[in-house]
């Protein structure tokens, strides 16, 4: 028997195979991107954020508002990038609740980790919003009020 | 030969079901003692004066006859209160049908921490005033009888980020005002012991 296949099949069958490996290298880095933000992110939320917010990210009653399931964050992405760094004060309605503690901003966060956190909380808790990019970041900081 | 054995397993008996009967351990007392002649006298709380979310005043008639668990913390902390005020609300809950037992949390920022403030905080925590209460005062009186009484860091340090150290200590406090248990209220293991000691203190 011959096993050999015939010429044009052949090209056909290495263009096949050379996208499949290009797909799964394009694929895994992808990945690889996401998951050092996710778990930066996640490293990050626990040294500022989870002390109020939870580590599960339920908030704490009526004085510091959820990031899971969040309506809030979901609508607000580029607001919320803002809250992270210079924060809030006043009233703000999440999931129909009314909340109104000042949050104080953490200044010193940089766009990379700003992309982090907000990765982490947008994939988190039953989430999958995907990864929030540093260009996401810049054109949110650019909107924010206070500066 | 066979009545001795039986004597013995009846003794043996006996002795194990006593050991089995013995009172859980007794909770330690804090601070210095002193001996009357008659009694020893243990280190209580010095007599205070403070003003709760409902402006009412508050003061070691208070807590008669009633076991008390007091923290330092103020609202506007982001380190360690938020922790500490979770873990308390798991006292809180777990002592809900214990009317004998009541919270005491000290703001260590009274400028900052008025009335109202600690009325809206302890209204966004869902708790009742009659059994928790939030109070604010003197600073110098807060800090003294958090040292001197309750042996808790509070101090202000502009250093700080947040402008004070202090410990994120929950003390227990029995219905004679006297300090019986001290607990980390930031670790969730402690605060578990912190609640069965709670249960031990009430049976005495």
């Amino acid at each position: 028997m011959n096993w050999q296949l015939a010429r044009p099949w052949r090209v056909v069958f290495g263009i096949g195979m050379a996208t499949l490996v290009m797909c799964f290298f394009s694929c895994s880095s992808h990945d690889t991107k996401f998951q050092q933000y996710f778990s930066q992110g996640q490293s990050l939320y626990e040294k500022h954020c989870s002390n109020c917010h939870q580590k599960n990210g339920e908030g704490l009653k009526r004085l510091y508002p959820p990031l899971a399931n969040s309506d809030f964050f979901k609508k607000n992405l580029p607001t919320s990038i803002c809250i992270m760094k210079y924060g809030i004060a006043g009233e703000m309605k999440v999931n129909g609740v009314n909340f109104n503690k000042p949050m104080p901003g953490v200044p010193s966060l940089t766009e990379l980790e700003l992309a982090e956190i907000a990765t982490y909380i947008a994939n988190s808790w039953g989430a999958e919003e995907g990864r929030t990019t540093i260009e996401q970041v810049t054109e949110a900081l650019k909107s924010c009020k206070t500066q | 030969m066979k009545k001795e054995f039986f004597a013995i397993t009846f003794i043996v008996g006996v002795l194990l079901l006593a050991g089995c009967s013995t009172k859980p351990a007794r909770l330690p007392f804090f601070g210095e003692r002193t001996f009357n002649g008659k009694d020893t006298l243990y280190h209580t709380i010095a007599p205070f004066q403070f003003i709760d979310q409902d402006s009412v005043a508050i003061t070691n008639a208070t807590f008669k006859d009633k076991i008390y668990v007091a923290d330092f913390f103020f609202t506007s902390c982001r380190t360690i209160c938020p922790i500490m005020k979770t873990q308390m609300l798991r006292v809180y809950e777990a002592t809900q049908n214990m009317p004998d037992v009541l919270i005491l949390s000290h703001t260590i920022d009274p400028e900052y921490d008025t009335v109202a403030l600690l009325h809206d905080y302890a209204n966004r925590l869902d708790v009742k005033s009659s059994r928790w209460h939030f109070v604010t005062g003197a600073k110098d009186s807060i800090f003294k009888i958090a040292q001197t009484s309750y042996f808790a860091t509070a101090m202000e340090d502009k250093t700080e980020p947040d402008g004070f150290i202090h410990s994120g200590a929950f003390l227990l406090i029995d219905k004679k005002g006297r300090l019986r248990g001290k607990y980390d209220g930031a670790r969730e293991e402690d605060v578990n012991r912190l609640i069965g000691d709670i249960k031990i203190l009430r049976q005495e």
